[in-house]
């Protein structure tokens, strides 16, 4: 009976922790080059009931589930014309990489900007890296030549806030750099809103149980051993 | 869970900076010379989840915006056949000592002629290097070459209107009043290139596009009511994981 209980509230702490992940999501809808994140649910290990005197066995016994995985969906996204020349978006896979103090990191937010050193930053005044890993040049016109910046591939892609991203680089990637334009958030408005009304449902029905499990207990304290069957 | 409230909060606060950024422009709309603001967007830190949960779920704390620079998108060339009305056509700046008796830099080219026969900007701000026409011209008879010289009809050069470049312009600091003053983070102004030219009996219009501007105030709004239903939906969360007990 108490298993119950703990099973319950195990979806219920799971259907949390998706309301943040969906909060941050609508947060970022219009954060350019954003990437949403998709988590994945799994039952903790099942326990096989058996009965004690015959061994006959019953039956599995989930005790509950926890979020197992978040996976950030890297699906390339529309670009939009800004005609900012420091603009820049990818079209197609690939990453911009920017030399941050902890090393090099990973972006697909190209909104770009220079430095006094007339370098392309990131708009924390990282370092823009071209095809050959130096810095990117703005040139006295206030335009960078988007050819020269470089487009890299990555794997064991993970997220680190401030548009960026860590992973293991793994050479050139296929995408284009275009200057002037801007890549939308992955950021679905309708499908977040629907996933946030259905963990909704699902939290409210994780108290239901919990509710229910606790009348039943009640009754059992209180009604079973009365002398009348009732409390 | 609250977590998620401070998230969605912190993406409603970045929509707000960005109306902010749009509102300027909109006031602006119509300002000689003025450059809409590019406005940055970015998420902020992911920490793991831990509650069971596997290591690579983590919680993201929301967005930020800030204003990051300035288009330098040229703006429309708008005649006025006013003698002192200058456009630069190109990127730079005419660069103006302020009565503090510092350095500003400036691509509002409305001039007038103050009492001692100086160019001045409409504040009074002198150009550097400093232009003095001779006692009782006027300004009809001044013309001004696309380089900057200027002179009393056809005669002798009285001085050249010299325009200014800095290597960053995003990292120029506004000082309100269409003036910029160049910093560490934009680098110190040199004379503009040569593609740079000065346009007389012009003024540039601002760049701001109205038609961009009112479409994204309409995203930032909606942005900034998904952002609510999500602090509206975790607030019931809580109201619901409250009544577990009742």
């Amino acid at each position: 009976m108490e298993r119950g209980l703990y099973i319950a509230a195990s979806g219920m702490v799971a259907e949390q922790m998706r309301q943040d992940q969906i909060a941050n999501d609508l947060a970022n809808a219009s954060t350019p080059g954003y990437k949403a994140d998709r988590v994945t649910q799994r039952a903790f290990g099942d326990l096989l009931l058996s009965n004690s005197l015959t061994g006959q066995q019953i039956g599995g016994l989930t005790m509950g589930v926890g979020l197992d995985r978040m996976a950030t969906d890297l699906t390339p996204q529309p670009l939009r014309d800004t005609g900012e020349p420091l603009d820049m978006a990818i079209a197609g896979d690939g990453f911009f990489a920017v030399q941050t103090a902890q090393g090099v990191r990973y972006t697909r937010n190209g909104q770009f900007s220079e430095s006094a050193a007339g370098t392309l930053t990131d708009q924390l005044g990282n370092a823009v890296l071209g095809r050959d890993g130096q810095p990117v040049k703005v040139g006295a016109n206030g335009q960078a030549n988007a050819s020269g910046v470089g487009v890299f591939a990555l794997t064991n892609v993970a997220k680190q806030g401030d548009n960026l991203f860590t992973g293991t680089p793994a050479g050139q990637a296929t995408g284009t750099v275009r200057a002037g334009e801007l890549e939308g958030s992955g950021v679905d408005p309708a499908r977040t809103m629907v996933d946030m009304i259905a963990s909704f449902r699902a939290f409210e029905a994780g108290q239901k149980a919990i509710q229910t499990i606790d009348d039943s207990l009640h009754k059992t304290a209180t009604q079973v051993a009365s002398p009348n069957g009732s409390a | 869970m609250l977590e998620g409230l401070y998230s969605a909060a912190a993406g409603m606060a970045a929509q707000q900076e960005r109306i902010d950024g749009i509102s300027n422009d909109l006031a602006n709309a119509s300002t000689t010379g003025y450059k809409s603001v590019r406005i940055g967007f970015r998420d902020l830190l992911y920490s793991a989840q831990g509650n069971g949960a596997g290591p690579t779920v983590a919680a993201g704390a929301g967005a930020a915006a800030s204003i990051f620079g300035r288009s330098q998108e040229q703006g429309a060339i708008q005649t006025t056949d006013q003698p002192l009305d200058l456009a630069i056509e190109g990127p730079g700046y005419f660069q103006v000592t302020r009565a503090d008796g510092s350095t500003a830099l400036t691509r509002d080219g409305s001039l007038r002629l103050d009492a001692l026969g100086r160019l001045t900007t409409q504040d009074g701000d002198i150009l550097q290097p400093p232009i003095t026409v001779p006692r009782g011209t006027t300004a009809e008879q001044l013309s001004i070459g696309s380089d900057g010289t200027v002179r009393i009809g056809a005669g002798r050069a009285l001085g050249r209107i010299q325009l200014v470049n800095v290597p960053a312009p995003d990292g120029l600091q506004p000082l309100g009043g269409n003036l910029f003053a160049a910093n560490a983070a934009s680098g110190q102004p040199s004379a503009a290139g040569a593609s740079t030219t000065l346009r007389q009996g012009a003024l540039e219009g601002s760049n701001v596009d109205i038609g961009d501007a009112m479409v994204d105030m309409m995203d930032a709004q909606r942005t900034f009511q998904m952002a609510s239903k999500a602090i509206q939906m975790q607030d019931q969360m809580l109201e619901v994981a409250d009544q577990v007990k009742r």
